[in-house]
């Protein structure tokens, strides 16, 4: 089984320790990914195409030292190759034209805001990796232990 | 056994015989027969083994034999002008003609329907009409629930229904209390539903399609006359499912709500789809009486559909393709088998009809409903209906008892009654996801009516047998 990659991109160490906690359900299935900073998760990204591997989603904080995050998901919605991969935008400092423009431009799949709560966040990133492990095209029957239900059943009932 | 140990089990085992001296095999045989079997043996292996989708096996079984086998081979394949032991070459059109397979066509047909339903809503729409006379006791809800999954999985796939069932349940399944366990019963009785509603016609699962394609000539099942046989054995093994379901898990609850949302769509497609669906189903139940056999018909829905817009070019990505190519090399497997002559030589030189034909359709049906509990059904049917084809016709002992078609029949339908672990079916593994359930709970109901079922198809053949259908 093909284990897509989940990358977490903080560039607080505690903030990174503490999502990945919060995900450790998901890791016999998905390989998840710290990214200290928007370059290194553009790093990883390029790898993970390079050698053929998915990326499913990527959560993603806003203020950070360099490139801030809707910036860098604006410019990764712009490139085709990651097209289908899910963006959770997790922060707390997010202005109100921030927002805007991560919807607009950057076309992101989830908000939450920070201090968040771990089963709010989990069930998100369920609902989002659900949804790309069915659109994607491998076989969903071994992530299922993992996948959100009723994404599972919206999803399905329309194949024939 | 990790994958590439699965990988090179399944090549090289086949590449074993493929280079084995004629004069060692067992039989006599043809360069081509022994390269027929060569792929048949790599099918059994890979599809057992899985080391790659099931769906690419067949795929590659059709790329081999064109290759190695058609009289458009690879040139080192071809042999001599005058080299006898070559055997004969299949025709290179027959083999790819099996993608677009009469069967195949039927069950595209079976896809536009069930793509169009779900689009317009049809389904959620039929289900809460259907649901209304069985009132707010969950006994007779789970009842309801079971007959309209069964009869939804008829036309569709079994896991798009089920996943339509299961979206609509979830709200009840919250409102359930926790120790009730009939929660387990309503949980079990979809994918159960969906399992035995798969044999109700010649589309509902694709098992039913591969018995369709070795009845053919004088042994042809009309649309119709299969679901003259089939509705009436699903429905006995819905109303013992429910009834078997209800005394291993009882229902303590004395009331549900169900509620569905939703109304009918009276816009112009939607009009259509419900003509084209209900005009469909009636030219498939009147089989002979207008001249055009359920393949033609099938065809219906998909010009009806694509010149109206009712089904665009981006709905046509979803029709799942895995599914009829999956189908179509078990139709190249058994072309291959058939027109090498590789069938006629098993059939002449193994003393079938020496055994006891009452063994043998145990022997099948048993065989069959195992490997299904364990595999893909559409891969446990590809790879057994072949040999059960060859077998029927040899064994001139079965004959009274309804010969090759019953053999046939009686195969392909225990398919469907495998049940017993959350990897038997899709259905299943959708409903043992629901973490609610526990593998043991799902194995005690599901081996009963598996075996209840599969007396009841013995039953069935007989009673099809007494009235002289197989005559």
């Amino acid at each position: 089984m093909q284990k897509p990659s989940i990358l977490i991109v903080d560039d607080q160490r505690d903030v990174l320790t503490s999502v990945r906690k919060d995900l450790q359900s998901l890791q016999d299935f998905f390989v998840l990914e710290e990214c200290e900073s928007a370059a290194e998760a553009v790093e990883i990204l390029e790898q993970l195409d390079a050698q053929g591997e998915l990326a499913a989603l990527i959560v993603c904080d806003h203020i950070m030292a360099d490139q801030n995050g809707v910036d860098f998901l604006i410019e990764l919605n712009k490139d085709p190759r990651f097209k289908s991969v899910k963006k959770l935008l997790l922060t707390g400092l997010a202005t109100h034209q921030d927002a805007i423009a991560a919807i607009n431009m950057a076309n992101i799949d989830r908000y939450i805001e920070k201090p968040w709560d771990p089963g709010d966040l989990l069930h998100n990133v369920k609902i989002l990796v659900t949804q790309y492990i069915l659109r994607s095209g491998v076989d969903y029957q071994p992530y299922l232990p993992v996948l959100d239900q009723d994404t599972v059943y919206q999803e399905l009932q329309n194949r024939t | 056994m990790n994958k590439n140990w699965k990988l090179a089990v399944s090549a090289a085992a086949p590449l074993f015989i493929l280079f084995l001296p004629a004069s060692w095999l067992p039989l006599e045989m043809t360069v081509i027969e022994q390269r027929i079997l060569a792929i048949f043996l790599f099918a059994c292996l890979s599809w057992i083994l899985e080391p790659i989708p099931v769906y690419a096996t067949s795929v590659l079984i059709i790329v081999l034999e064109l290759v190695m086998t058609s009289d458009q081979s690879f040139i080192l394949f071809q042999g001599g002008e005058n080299d006898a032991s070559l055997g004969t070459l299949l025709n290179y059109k027959d083999i790819m003609a099996t993608f677009a397979h009469p069967i195949i066509l039927l069950f595209l047909g079976g896809f536009f329907l069930a793509m169009a339903t779900s689009k317009y809503r049809l389904d959620v729409n039929l289900a809460r009409i259907i649901l209304k006379p069985f009132g707010s006791n969950p006994r007779f809800i789970m009842m309801g629930l079971m007959l309209i999954t069964a009869l939804f999985s008829m036309f569709m796939s079994n896991t798009a229904t089920t996943a339509m069932m299961f979206a609509i349940l979830t709200p009840v399944l919250k409102s359930f209390d926790q120790n009730d366990s009939g929660r387990i019963a309503v949980i079990l009785g979809i994918p159960f539903a969906a399992n035995i509603g798969g044999i109700g016609t010649p589309i509902g699962t694709p098992p039913n399609a591969i018995a369709l394609r070795y009845l053919t000539g004088a042994d042809a099942i009309a649309f119709g006359t299969w679901m003259c046989f089939a509705v009436p054995y699903v429905i006995v093994m819905l109303f013992f499912a429910w009834f078997i379901l209800l005394r291993i898990f009882p229902m303590q609850s004395k009331e549900i709500h169900l509620t569905i949302e939703g109304k009918f769509l009276t816009h112009t497609k939607a009009m259509i789809l419900y003509i084209t669906f209900a005009v469909t189903v009636i030219l498939w139940l009147l089989g002979g009486m207008h001249g055009m056999n359920s393949y033609v018909v099938a065809m219906i829905p998909v010009a009806v559909f694509t010149v109206t817009q009712v089904i665009t070019a981006e709905d046509l990505k979803q029709i799942s393709w895995d599914v009829l190519w999956l189908v179509a090399g078990g139709f190249a497997l058994g072309l291959g088998l058939e027109k090498s002559g590789l069938s006629t030589n098993l059939i002449n030189n193994i003393p079938f009809s020496t055994m006891s034909p009452f063994l043998m359709v145990l022997f099948c049906t048993l065989l069959c409903y195992i490997v299904a509990n364990f595999m893909s059904n559409t891969a446990t049917a590809n790879l057994l209906m072949p040999i059960v084809a060859v077998l029927g016709a040899s064994m001139a002992s079965l004959e009274p008892l309804g010969g090759r078609t019953m053999l046939i029949l009686a195969t392909a339908m225990t398919a469907s009654l495998s049940m017993a672990l959350p990897v038997s079916t899709p259905p299943n593994a959708i409903a043992y996801s629901s973490g609610l359930i526990q593998t043991r709970h799902m194995s005690i109901a599901g081996i009963t009516i598996g075996l209840v079922g599969l007396l009841g198809l013995y039953l069935l053949m007989f009673i099809l047998n007494t009235i002289g259908f197989f005559a």
